[in-house]
């Protein structure tokens, strides 16, 4: 069984098919998030200016290099699908993570909802440019959705080479529109006056809340650790492919806030629906244009396809423990793919795709996000307490041990706060959420759960119990 | 002893599924539909807007043609929108009594099913 | 009639299509292999095996 697949002897267990190398899992994660660059970010901007939107740039890279570090460490060690779920299993506890799982579904069927969304927008406004107005966006989004759904149900190694090819693409897009400007291709110039004529717009209050759509410049890349169960060598690959993709994302981060800080009216890009393709056609440049709307669209699919990948992943691991109803843990005998958690979560998708405003979706994503941060924080603590460093073999041990984890928690603290200035109603009506879905859990669901069987890793008995 | 679950019968998992999907779709669309959702800029018109009077210098002018918007008047919602940062102190500690304590909560109540997956997992000598 | 208005039937056709091709396969997987063995696949299996987490 070292390589993953169903020897002869072992006919009757169905499992994850192990085929994926380091370049799927920096895929995975950049793919996901990289579409933050695309869209979404610039409401940042929006909500504190444009030093404002650098710092919460930088602010929100420093909180997913933590994250990174954190999770490379867990996740190198409790290499289960589900990812962080898997960990709160083992370190936290039952119902935190059912919490886990929860926030991880959310997250991501959130995000593929908001990227399915952008697709129907930016087709709209394509077609608008050539004169086609009133675009019906459904088809598409609806497109979109099955389409990814499908690549999906067809095996994880198609779909996540599928999400190399068109993540790269749409980074070198950013790379060249970044370089063509800085040698002069734009007809406009490049104009950062407003940084000294209106440096706050809003003050100090600005850079904080503009760290709530600063977190969309990173948004996601802790999925890379659902693929786990499907890594040749988790404990290599999964710190290596994090990592470079958190670097990759702090370099096509930067570069995005110059070009469009430079080429677009800060006041435009605060509210803009598609930053990128919006500075390519301020440059004049035709050629630009095309490649960023293919940028735009790569960048979309490419994390709605990351997207139906960890979040079934994610209801997968709940139904294969019975937290959800065991219909769910079930493996395709052919294309070894969760397949009916795939199936449920589109229709799911659907019902925000086609129903709900994006800055609502998006919202409700990055609210799931941060809660599954705050999580990470004193997770790291208890699992460094419940198996010291000399108990178990890690696969990566983050430097600095408490440092990264107290940064964190003071960075979620404050996107808590920006996300208070303006949205607070939506973090209280999913904080209630999250409550009585506990509640329920606690005294419901948890019956049907088989109690010893769900600590599955072969570590000594725990510190302290 | 370990604990021997219950088996549950198709209706049970249809119902729990059931039950999570309308919490969720509950908690995104209650706020939409009670219209307590999202923050919105507030556009402050000045009266016969010029670039000038909006603070607009060339090379930005020239960026605002690109964009397709010639017109100081069509840009001067654009530019003008604020968002109110202006909070109540009460909200503020409701929420962060509400974030703490659903953690505390969720924390506490882990544990307690931890220690007995502990039990059961490492009780009996393996 | 342009390339637009086409389009948007293209794109709801391929959608029905790529939905039926998935519900099609889900039910004929589901009559065809015992409930048993799709739910079999247990976490930490490979785990146990593959590698030891021991010093």
């Amino acid at each position: 069984m070292a390589n993953g697949t169903t020897s002869k002897t072992q006919t009757e267990r169905l499992q994850l098919l192990r085929v994926l190398g380091p370049a799927h899992i920096w895929a995975l994660g950049v793919g996901i998030v990289l579409v933050g660059e695309y869209m979404g970010w610039n409401f940042s901007v929006g909500k504190g200016g444009m030093i404002a939107g650098l710092i919460a740039c930088w602010v929100a890279g420093l909180l997913y290099t933590c994250v990174a570090m954190i999770d490379s460490e867990v996740t190198s060690t409790v290499a289960a699908a589900g990812g962080q779920y898997a960990q709160a299993k083992h370190i936290v506890g039952p119902l935190m993570a059912f919490n886990v799982g929860l926030f991880l579904v959310m997250a991501y069927t959130m995000l593929e909802a908001a990227n399915a969304i952008t697709v129907g927008f930016l087709l709209d406004t394509v077609a608008g440019i050539q004169g086609h107005s009133g675009l019906d966006q459904h088809p598409f989004i609806v497109l979109s959705i099955m389409f990814l759904a499908w690549l999906n149900y067809r095996g994880v190694l198609a779909t996540l080479t599928f999400n190399l090819v068109i993540t790269a693409i749409a980074f070198l897009a950013i790379i060249v529109l970044f370089l063509s400007v800085q040698f002069g291709a734009s007809s406009v110039p490049l104009d950062f006056s407003a940084i000294t004529n209106d440096p706050l717009p809003y003050g100090w209050v600005g850079i904080v809340a503009s760290l709530h759509f600063g977190l969309w410049y990173y948004l996601g890349i802790e999925g890379t650790c659902q693929a786990a169960e499907e890594v040749r060598s988790p404990a290599r690959s999964l710190p290596y492919g994090t990592m470079a993709g958190i670097m990759t994302l702090l370099i096509a981060a930067t570069m995005t806030w110059y070009v469009c800080s430079g080429l677009i009216p800060w006041e435009y890009l605060g509210q803009a629906g598609t930053p990128l393709f919006d500075a390519a056609r301020v440059t004049g440049n035709s050629w630009l244009m095309v490649l960023l709307f293919v940028g735009t669209m790569f960048a979309t699919l490419a994390s709605a396809n990351g997207c139906i990948n960890d979040a079934s992943r994610a209801w997968f691991s709940m139904g294969r423990d019975r937290y959800l109803p065991s219909w769910f843990g079930a493996v395709h005998p052919v294309y070894r793919t969760p397949y009916r958690a795939i199936v449920f979560l589109v229709p799911i998708a659907l019902i925000f795709a086609l129903g709900a405003p994006l800055d609502q979706v998006v919202t409700f994503s990055i609210l799931s996000g941060l809660l599954g941060y705050t999580f990470m924080t004193f997770n790291m603590i208890m699992f460094r307490n419940k198996w010291p460093l000399d108990t178990i073999k890690r696969g990566y041990v983050h430097p600095f041990h408490p440092l990264p984890t107290i940064v964190l928690l003071t960075l979620c603290s404050t996107a808590y706060f920006a996300v208070f200035l303006g949205y607070g109603t939506q973090l209280i009506a999913m904080l209630c959420f999250y409550i009585i879905a506990s509640l329920w859990f606690h005294f419901r669901r948890y019956q049907f759960v088989r109690r010893g069987d769900q600590f599955t890793m072969p570590w000594p008995k725990p510190r302290g119990y | 002893m370990a604990y021997k679950p219950p088996k549950q019968g198709l209706f049970g998992q249809v119902f729990d599924v059931l039950t999570l999907l309308v919490l969720t779709v509950g908690a995104l669309y209650i706020p939409l539909y009670m219209g307590l959702a999202g923050a919105a800029k507030v556009p402050n018109p000045v009266a016969n807007p010029t670039w000038q009077s909006l603070g607009q210098n060339a090379a930005e002018q020239q960026q605002w043609a690109a964009l397709g918007i010639t017109d100081p008047a069509a840009a001067n919602n654009i530019i003008t929108a604020r968002f109110d940062y202006s909070f109540s102190w009460v909200a503020l500690v409701v929420m962060a009594v509400l974030v703490v304590g659903y953690f505390v909560l969720v924390v506490r109540l882990s544990d307690r099913e931890y220690r007995e997956v502990i039990e059961e997992r490492f009780g009996e000598k393996r | 009639m342009d390339v637009w208005s086409k389009l948007e039937y293209v794109a709801w056709g391929l959608s029905l299509m790529f939905g039926a091709l998935m519900i099609i396969d889900l039910i004929r997987t589901d009559s065809t292999y015992d409930n048993d063995l799709l739910t079999s696949s247990r976490e930490g299996e490979i785990e146990a095996t593959a590698e030891r987490h021991i010093i």
